[in-house]
């Protein structure tokens, strides 16, 4: 009977499918980062050839994370992800000092996108058990967060490695993603 | 010796006594001599052994032996087996040699895949085979395809306009891969979104469309391969033996005909129940074996025993039917092949296989040599 309710219960409330793309220059901690959400769950199937993709179930919420990135001429192809994207996940290196600039240009750009106008942008703050690591409102200036107009951000520290900071990340996005 | 000679003889002895302790010294200084002349003998083996890294055969054999282990090491971690081939200049540290040698390297551990373009001129599709493994992480796609496009468009000039429109068209495919067979991805594509997500990427211009249409339709009937390759089976072991076939082993406690795949490689016989099985059944190390023909009821016989050695059991192994890999239990290996003519291309090819190396061989003709002279 339980499962005959929970049958009927998830056809009336689907669980809600939503698209994230995650970005970042490459070592920020992207595949980490996917790969420690995954953790715990048996990984039966043959990986396909082509994109990390995985699906991570949380409150409710099935988000379906792509990791994506490449030279600005394949942005045109990522447009047909973006437009059922509805949150962005930039991943940052918060010891790597000299690239900051460009990972401000990139998530710039990424933004840019006309298709993302109404994405919410979550920016973790990876890699913060390192010594150098910028403490988050440092990061928040220099990737220029509060110039941002009309668009709901946040900035969570973590360290993908330890797992740390990753579901506080979530909470954020799912908060953010039911009031819609 | 000479000193010997003059030693002094205790006179308290009888004659006879005196004789025998006499016999006794001159026994022991033959001794002393045989002794002088082996270590003269390890000497020269030693020196010569040293020796050998100068020869080109040597040189070689050194050379194979570290390719094959760079290529065990980049099996298990691709940047360390670079890293180990540069050192030991056996890959320059160029991009080019490097290529190379991956698109080379038999044996290598490779997730190749096929990626199926149907060029311009859709009359007929080009198949590339592409031997590399394939990242997951976005960033290296993109490299690889940027790699991939410039050599396609240098071997293959007039299919595409650009460099930048096969990169573009070949990311489109693998993206389009992911989705289409990715469980993961619950949002499927049609041929329409396709077809406009590649819009303006030929220069500006579009590419056409029955193109477009043919490739979804080959990569949705059919989604990239990968070769079964979990990189820890002994696959890479038996490509390209030297010699592989059904031939029939005599049991070695329980004596029956099993018929069984042998593979003959790296000095190595080992056996294997199906010819599919990544496990082998049992491995026979040739190093010091003998192979003789032998009459038997089973027909187009030969063994394989250790010479001078009747009751010894052969170094070898074997998986047990529950797993359990245990020591062998021949004295001897006796097998059977179908025909005479595969007999004796089989018992050529394992003994080129004992004598194949050279240091086995040398030091084989030494200790001859030795037990002869010591004979004399």
């Amino acid at each position: 009977m339980g499962s005959y309710y929970s049958l009927i219960f998830s056809r009336l409330f689907p669980k809600k499918q939503i698209t994230l793309l995650m970005v970042g220059l490459d070592a920020a901690g992207k595949t980490t980062v996917l790969y420690k959400l995954k953790l715990g769950e048996v990984v039966t199937t043959i990986p396909t050839i082509g994109f990390n993709v995985e699906t991570v179930e949380y409150k409710n919420i099935s988000f379906a994370v792509w990791d994506v990135g490449g030279q600005s001429k394949i942005r045109g192809l990522w447009k047909y992800y973006y437009q059922h994207t509805e949150g962005l996940i930039f991943v940052v290196d918060s010891s790597d000092h000299d690239r900051i600039e460009t990972a401000a240009e990139e998530l710039k750009a990424m933004l840019a996108e006309d298709e993302m106008r109404d994405a919410v942008l979550l920016v973790l703050a990876n890699k913060q058990d390192l010594p150098k690591a910028m403490p988050v409102h440092e990061l928040t200036d220099r990737l220029g967060l509060h110039t941002l107009r009309g668009r709901q951000w946040f900035v969570q520290a973590t360290c993908a490695v330890q797992g740390s900071g990753l579901y506080e990340g979530l909470d954020w996005l799912s908060d953010q993603l039911s009031r819609r | 010796m000479i000193i010997c000679c003059e030693m002094s003889v205790p006179d308290d002895l009888t004659p006879e006594e005196q004789k025998e302790l006499e016999n006794i010294r001159r026994r022991k200084q033959e001794l002393l001599d045989d002794i002088q002349r082996l270590k003269d003998e390890i000497a020269e083996v030693t020196s010569e052994i040293e020796n050998l890294g100068s020869t080109e055969e040597r040189k070689n054999m050194q050379r194979n032996k570290q390719v094959g282990m760079g290529r065990k090491k980049f099996n298990m971690d691709p940047k360390k087996g670079i890293q180990f081939l540069i050192e030991n200049d056996l890959v320059k540290n160029t991009s080019e040699d490097i290529a190379r040698f991956l698109y080379k390297g038999e044996g290598l551990n490779k997730t190749s895949f096929i990626l199926t373009l149907s060029s311009f001129d859709s009359s007929y599709r080009r198949n590339f085979l592409w031997s590399f493994r394939l990242p997951g992480e976005a960033q290296k796609i993109d490299r690889m395809m940027e790699a991939f496009a410039q050599r396609y468009c240098q071997c293959n000039p007039g299919v595409f306009q650009s460099t930048d429109t096969c990169y573009i068209l070949s990311f489109a495919v693998i993206m389009l891969n992911t989705s289409l067979h990715n469980p993961n991805v619950k949002d499927k594509p049609t041929v329409e979104r396709f077809i406009s997500m590649n819009r303006g990427i030929n220069d500006g211009g579009d590419l056409p469309e029955e193109l477009l249409r043919n490739l979804y339709d080959s990569i949705k009937n059919e989604p990239f391969k990968i070769p079964e390759d979990d990189g820890n089976d002994l696959t890479h072991t038996f490509f390209n033996p030297d010699r592989e076939g059904w031939l029939l082993k005599l049991g070695g406690r329980v004596k029956t005909w099993k018929r069984r795949w042998f593979i003959l490689t790296d000095n190595c016989l080992y056996y294997f129940e199906y010819t599919t099985d990544k496990e082998p059944r049992g491995i026979i190390p040739l190093e010091n074996l003998s192979i003789r023909e032998v009459e038997d009821k089973k027909p187009n016989c030969f063994e394989l025993f250790i010479p001078d050695n009747k009751d010894q059991v052969i170094k070898a192994c074997k998986t047990e039917a529950d797993g359990r890999v245990v020591e062998g239990n021949h004295t001897f290996y006796r097998i059977s092949a179908p025909t005479t003519e595969e007999k004796d291309e089989w018992m050529n090819s394992i003994k080129a296989a004992i004598s194949r190396d050279p240091f086995y061989e040398m030091l084989a003709a030494r200790k001859k040599k030795v037990s002869s002279m010591k004979r004399h």
